[in-house]
Order: C-alpha cells, then structure tokens, then sequence
C-alpha cells in the first residue's frame, strides 16, 4: 500500500506518455455524428436556471476548472487550478478572507470568433447573482465580494470568506460571453434557444421533447498532440427518451448509439447487443437510509440499530443484478477523506431484535414489535417510478418484516418528493445522491441542524462544529482530520444508514474511442473534444 | 329551428362554468404537496436565499387568491404567463406540443372509428358467430392489456427484430418528410387505437342488438323493406346515438395527450408537457392544459348536440 502510494505520482505522468504515445500512433478519424439518449424532458439549455444536470450544456460552455475522470480538478479556460501552492490561492484578513486568482489561457475564443477574456468571468458573476436573474443556481455568487480585471487575461476574485467549495460553485458549468448577453433579460432572451460559449461544441437546434443538437465549434482552443483541432466529432445529437425501456429499444435497434444511467434492471438486456460495448462506470453517488427523528420511534437511536443490524446489504444487492459496492460511511470511496474508523454495523438479525428489546418493544400478535400498545409500523418513502429504489425498498420491507418491523411503501415523485424531503414527510427514506467533486458543502446541507435539506431534524453539536471547520479550511489534511469526527459521529447517531456506492451502467459504440466516464455530478459530457468515433 | 340561438346560449352559460373550473384547478393545484421551486431543491448548490429571491420575483409568496386573481387578470388580457421551468411563454410552449399531439390523437381517433363501427355492427348482425366470438374475445384482450406492455413488444417486434419502424420519436432527425413521419406514426397510432377498437366496438355491438330487437325493426323488415336498409338507414341511426355520447368523451381527451404512449414513443405531445409540469408544479403551463382541457370538454358536448340533431331528426333545440 506505502509503496503504491508513493509509486503514484511517477505512474500517472509515464501513463500518459504512454497514452500519448499510442494516440500518436494511430490517427484519430475525424467526423462523425454520436447519437446520445437523454432520459429527460430537458427544460432549458441555461444551465444555472435548469432543474436537471448539465449534460447537453457541458457540451457547449466551457468551465474556468473541471473536475475530471477521476474527480480531480483540471484547467480549462484558466491556465491551471488554483491552489495556495502555487499562490492561485491567497488567505487575507488573518484567515478570514481570501483571494482566488485566475490566469486565463491566451487565444481562447468563443464559437463567434470574439476573444475570452476576463471581462466575461466577471460578467458571469454579475449575470447570475443580479437578484433580476431567476435562476436558482446561484450558489459560489454571495461568497463574493468583488472581481478585478486587471488585465484580460486575469481575473482576481475576492470571497468574503473562505470558501472551500469554490471550484465546485458559480463557474464549473461554464463562462457566459459578456459581448452577446449584456444588457439583456437573460430569463428571457432567445439566446437559450440557439446557445454558445466556449466549449467543443455550439447548439444548432433545439426542439422542445425531442432533441438538442450541437455541431462542433471551430473556434474550440483544444489541439491534440499533432496539433489538429478538437473536437474530433462533429455533431452530437442529444435524443429526448422518456422512457428507459424505449432507450434499450433504440441501443438495440441502433437508433442511438450512447445512453447512460441505464436501470441495473435493465442492463442484463443489453449485455449482448453486437456493436454496442457496456461500461460499468464508478461515480460519486450513493444510496442510503434516512431517519426521522421527529418520529416517535426512530428517535430511539436503538429503533435505528435494528435498521443497521436487519438490513442485509448483499441480498439487496442481489436483487439488483449485483452491481453496487457496500458502504459504510457516507462519504463514497473515491474522496481521500472517507473515513474507516466509523462503526461498522454487520447484518446480524438477533442483534436488531436485540436492540428493539432495550428498546422497550416486544413480539405483538401478528409478529410486528409492539411497545405500550403501539406497533412499529413507519412510512416508507422512496421515489416512485424508479425501479431500482422500488425494487430495493421491497427487500428492505421483507427484511425489516423478519425482525419485526412493519414497513408501508408511502413512494411519491416530483415536487411531492422534494418537498417531503426538506420538509421531513417520511419516517424512512430510501434514495441516492451524486456527490459533488467538492462534497463538504453538501453534507453540511443534510447533517448539520439548519442545514437546508436536513428534513430529518437529526441535530449534533459535534457535526455542526466539525463540518463548519471543514468547509472553512483548504489543508486537504485538516478535511480529512475533521471529517473523520463528523463520520464517526453522524454513524455512531445512525443519522443514516450507508448503503450502497452506485455504478452507472453507459452503453456506447463500439466505435467511440477516448470516451472517459465522469464520476461526479458534472456529467459524462464535461469533456467531449477529444472523443473520436471509428469509421 | 333556431340552432344559431341555441349554440350562442350554450356558450355563454359556458363562461361561467369555465370560470368556476378555473377556481377549483387553481385550488387543487396549490394543495398538492410541493411547489414549483422544490425542483431545484434537489440541488445542493441552489442556495435558500435564490429560492426565497425566486419565490418572491415569481410572486409564490403572496395569498393564493391573490396569485390566482393575478393569472385570472392576466388570462383577460389574453397572457398565459410564462413556464416556470422553460422560462418561455406559455402559449409558445404548448404551440410546439399540440400538432403533435392532434396527428396522434387524430390519426388513432380515426383509426379506432374506422375499425371498430364495422366490426361492432357485423359482430351484432352475426350474433353468436365465429367472428362474434373472435371479436368479443379479442376487444377483451384489448381492454385488458397493459398498453405499455404492448408498445414495447410492437417496438421489440417492428424495430429490433424486423427493423421495419422506428421504434420512437417523432421524425427521424434531419430528414421529417411526409412518409417518413407516417413510417413513425404508425406504431403509436396502432397502440393508441387498440383500447379505443376494443372499448367503442363492443358498445356499438350492444346498442345495434338492443336496436335490432325493437318493434320498428320488426315493422321495416315485415313491409319489405331490404336488410341493407334496414340495418343503415333504421338500425344503425339509432344505436349511434347512445355510441356518439361515449365517443365525444374520448374525443375531448385528445387535445390533453395520451401520457403513456407520448413517453413509451418518446412522442413530444401534450401528455408529457402535463407530466412534466405536474411533476415540476409549473402553475402557469398546468393551467394553461388543464384549462384548454376544459374548454375542449365543453366544445366537444355542443358539438355532440350537433350531432345527435344531426343523427337523430326527433332531436331538436329549442
């Protein structure tokens, strides 16, 4: 393990040697049209107003920083990352402030032709936070304070705070050009029906239900290493499928040749379709159990034991074709900061009846455990519709049933969905979550007490102070110190039960070459340019 | 007699009734749980401030009377609003999605009548035949079977293993001439149509055999008249007029989409705007749809009185 972790940062620079060497070696075809099902009714290509992720806009905007394959930040519009290593990074006001500086690729320019330059970084933060504007995407714009242009190709941005998230926030879905949007309604302007930015790609038409297409850019900055033009493709359809059903359909018949997130009940169907290559692709998502501590019952950190200990992850996971990864923390296994030293709950039946005994509950008539005359029966949320859950929830019922615990499905989709999130309308929630590539920011918004999508009303002193510490530090070694507390408390608190890490399973042609699958919640399209199809 | 008078009174005492429509959606919508920012909620770096910034620019804070006598002001003055998802117009939005859906709905609308009219007559005029029972048999399976089960066998059938169709989508993108829009009709139409042949044939069967055992039908057959005359001109007349009532219902249902076909066929019609916008609670598109929906009930029962009139000469408007 030592050894490995110190051969590492020799490895990675003579891989990609060696992938630029047999890159050299055989040319790259150029052209091509890739035909992607979107499992969506996508609502708007303005990706800070819209409600879905950004996969047809990774397309076409072009980020300042991007987390990449393997959840790493990488350069794009700026020259490098910033960090305080290589000063990008500067702590001012004794701690309390800081400054981030970007230094901006030379010759970049946008699908018009016009120059990048700073100016539109600082249009961008303008843009979005103006309380005019409605999208709600606004996150990373109140953090700061001003941006200076001190030259076109730099742009200093002054936080008000320290903001650990700031590679993660406001511009990771890409610049907006300043010379095209200025001065206009950007709620309303049909720029957002034929958009463009600085990414490979432009849109060319978009058609409400059906689909999005975006035609290579010729002013893409990218180069390979031979010094030809990216991107390699020159037109991605973006095919609007409702239905996952329907998606295999058309991998089956050839009518697309790329779907994503494809149902694990689903993908045994498509194992063996000629031409079509399955990718079993590591993300940042995960699956979980949450409690209510409002409730009666589950605020009985002993109620919640037997959750742990009577839930049997491998026969769930069975069920579900066996692609998920057994988890014990809620931090997945690609952060450095996932933590071992957290309780670790072994399936173990005796045990849950045990910990429903302290509890105070005994057998009841029908087999369910009753304490003073009540049976513990609890609401059972999950989303309706998604078979993965539906079918998880089952085994889960089923297991809870065997020692003693009633379970009724209470499913709901939607805007009903989200609000009894927030709100707390379940006893126990089955669900999954896409980290961010910079996640702290999340959990602070579930497990701490006011955090804006804790529905539970789990509470912990521990927690709040240690995630506020870990959002406000940018040592990766302090993040890992105090998330390892704040992991060990909310597992110890059975806040929730970790489950699951989620694959997602990405059909693609055979003929897609260079094709890297992104973990995080920036989608599979962040970096389309170098992308080639065979002929 | 004077149906110009009848059809301008009819439409009159509609406005009220639209009205009190309007009032009852309004409400219904704002119960349900949820409101049209929990969308973005699900993401955790939309911050509580934007949403309450939102809510406020949407006017999502104020009293519901209020939002509604707003939209109802606004609806006067002939604006839909804006969706809260696509930030368009409203009117634009549902403009895109109402041919599709009218091609479908009317292609399978027709399809349906033109299958089920002959089949429920000729399985009412050979009663307790072959064909009656194959008939009776198959309108069963056709009721009973899950559409979407059977829209993806025809698409597993057409499109995987035949190749002969597209198995979804409305045109093949860059091409969308005539034939090749028939080419992807013919599936969702076929699949829409099946419930609609099986549901309409078994009532014209039943209304033609009530008719056809009547006195009269005695009398015309017992003066000589031919069966041909008989069953067209005597029978049929009058057994359409209790089917005409059932389909006019399905024929408001048109305009607001068939849901399960538009998704299994990735069809961009109305029923998946509603979908959307019910899953999104987009206030301003839902009521647009469900309004248009109410106006097309409505407009489907006067022209159904149309009908009967036209069918039946006792019938008559005062």
């Amino acid at each position: 393990m030592g050894l490995a972790m110190r051969l590492k940062p020799f490895a990675a620079p003579l891989l990609g040697l060696f992938i630029l060497l047999g890159g050299m070696v055989s040319a790259q075809d150029r052209g091509g049209t890739l035909t992607v099902a979107l499992g969506y009714d996508l609502d708007t290509l303005d990706p800070y107003a819209s409600g879905f992720l950004t996969d047809v806009q990774s397309t076409f905007l072009e980020p300042l920083v991007y987390p990449d394959e393997n959840a790493k930040f990488q350069p794009a519009l700026a020259v490098e990352v910033p960090t305080l290593a290589n000063k990008g990074i500067r702590i001012t006001d004794n701690g309390k402030k800081m400054i981030v500086t970007y230094k901006l690729r030379p010759g970049v320019k946008w699908a018009d032709g016009e120059p990048v330059t700073s100016a539109d970084v600082k249009f961008t933060w303008e843009a979005i936070k103006d309380p005019k504007y409605l999208g709600p995407e606004k996150d990373g714009t109140e953090e700061i304070e001003r941006i200076e242009t001190p030259d076109p190709l730099t742009a200093v941005i002054y936080y008000k705070q320290i903001f650990s998230g700031f590679k993660s926030a406001l511009f990771s879905y890409g610049i907006l050009p300043k010379h095209v949007l200025e001065g206009k309604d950007l709620n309303k302007d049909p720029f957002w029906d034929k958009p463009f930015g600085a990414g490979p790609f432009r849109v060319t038409e978009f058609k409400r239900g059906q689909y999005v297409i975006v035609e290579r850019n010729p002013n893409y900055w990218r180069k390979d290493a031979a010094g030809n033009q990216l991107p390699y493709i020159d037109r991605i359809i973006f095919k609007i499928i409702p239905n996952t059903n329907t998606t295999v359909t058309q991998l089956k018949s050839g009518e697309v040749n790329f779907a994503y997130n494809i149902p694990f009940t689903l993908a045994p169907s498509i194992d063996n379709v000629p031409g079509l290559k399955v990718i079993n692709a590591k993300t940042l998502a995960f699956r979980h159990l949450t409690f209510n501590f409002k409730n009666e019952f589950l605020k009985d950190l002993n109620v919640r034991k037997a959750f742990a200990y009577g839930v049997d992850r491998d026969s769930i996971n069975k069920a579900l074709g066996g692609y998920l990864k057994p988890l014990n923390t809620f931090v997945v296994s690609s952060f450095d900061f996932a933590s071992n030293a957290v309780p670790i709950y072994k399936y173990d039946p005796a045990k849950a009846k045990a910990a429903l005994k302290e509890a105070g509950f005994n057998p009841g008539p029908d087999g369910i455990m009753v304490k003073d005359g009540k049976r513990l029966s609890l609401k059972f949320m999950t989303q309706a519709g998604r078979a993965e859950y539906e079918l998880a929830q089952q085994v889960i019922i089923a297991q809870m049933k065997a020692v003693g615990v009633e379970l009724i499905p209470d499913n709901k989709s939607g805007a009903a969905l989200s609000d009894a999130r927030r709100k707390g309308g379940y006893d126990v929630w089955y669900s999954g979550w896409i980290t961010p590539a910079d996640p702290i920011d999340s959990y602070v918004s579930f497990y701490t007490t006011k955090g804006f999508n804790n529905g539970s009303g789990y509470s912990n002193a521990t927690v709040d102070s240690f995630l506020e510490k870990a959002s406000q530090t940018l040592d990766p070694s302090l993040v890992t110190l105090y998330m390892a507390r704040v992991q060990n408390q909310v597992l110890s608190d059975l806040a929730t039960l970790p489950l699951f890490e989620a694959p997602q399973i990405i059909a693609v042609t055979e003929k897609l070459q260079n094709f890297k699958p992104n973990p995080t919640n920036q989608t599979n399209f962040r970096n389309t340019s170098d992308w080639w199809l065979k002929k | 007699m004077n149906f110009p008078l009848y059809l301008a009174r009819r439409i009159l005492s509609s406005i009220p009734l639209l009205l009190g429509v309007s009032i009852l959606l309004y409400g219904v919508l704002h119960l349900a749980p949820g409101g049209p920012l929990d969308v973005y909620a699900d993401n955790p770096s939309v911050s509580p401030e934007a949403l309450k910034n939102l809510e406020r620019e949407l006017g999502l804070d104020q009293p519901v009377p209020v939002q509604y006598l707003r939209w109802l002001g606004a609806l006067l003055r002939g604006e839909w609003g804006y969706s809260i998802r696509s930030g368009r117009p409203v009117g634009l939005d549902i403009s895109e999605r109402i041919g599709p859906t009218l091609i479908l709905g009317g292609s399978a609308f027709t399809l349906a009548l033109l299958v089920a009219l002959p089949l429920g007559i000729l399985s009412a005029l050979r009663r307790y035949s072959a064909l009656d029972y194959s008939f009776t048999f198959l309108s069963f399976l056709g009721i009973s079977m899950p559409i979407f089960w059977l829209a993806l066998m025809l698409q597993a059938l057409f499109a995987v293993r035949l190749h002969l169709l597209p198995s979804a989508g409305l045109e093949t993108i860059g091409d969308g001439s005539f034939l090749d829009r028939l080419r992807h009709l013919i599936l969702p139409a076929c699949i829409l149509a099946v419930a609609n042949i099986a549901s309409w044939g078994r009532f014209v069967r039943s209304s033609m055999l009530d008719v056809l055992g009547l006195d009269y039908i005695r009398t015309a057959r017992a003066k000589g008249l031919s069966e041909r005359v008989v069953v067209y001109r005597h029978a049929l007349r009058n057994a359409l007029v209790p089917v005409i009532t059932i389909i006019a219902l399905d024929f408001a249902g048109i305009l607001s989409g068939a849901v399960v076909t538009e998704t299994i066929f990735a069809w961009p019609g109305m029923g998946r705007l509603f979908i959307e916008a019910m899953n999104g609670r987009d206030y301003p598109v839902l009521m647009a749809l469900l309004m248009i929906g109410s106006l097309a009930l409505i407009a489907t029962n006067v022209l159904t009185d149309l009908v009967y009139s036209l069918v039946d000469p006792r019938i008559r408007y005062e």
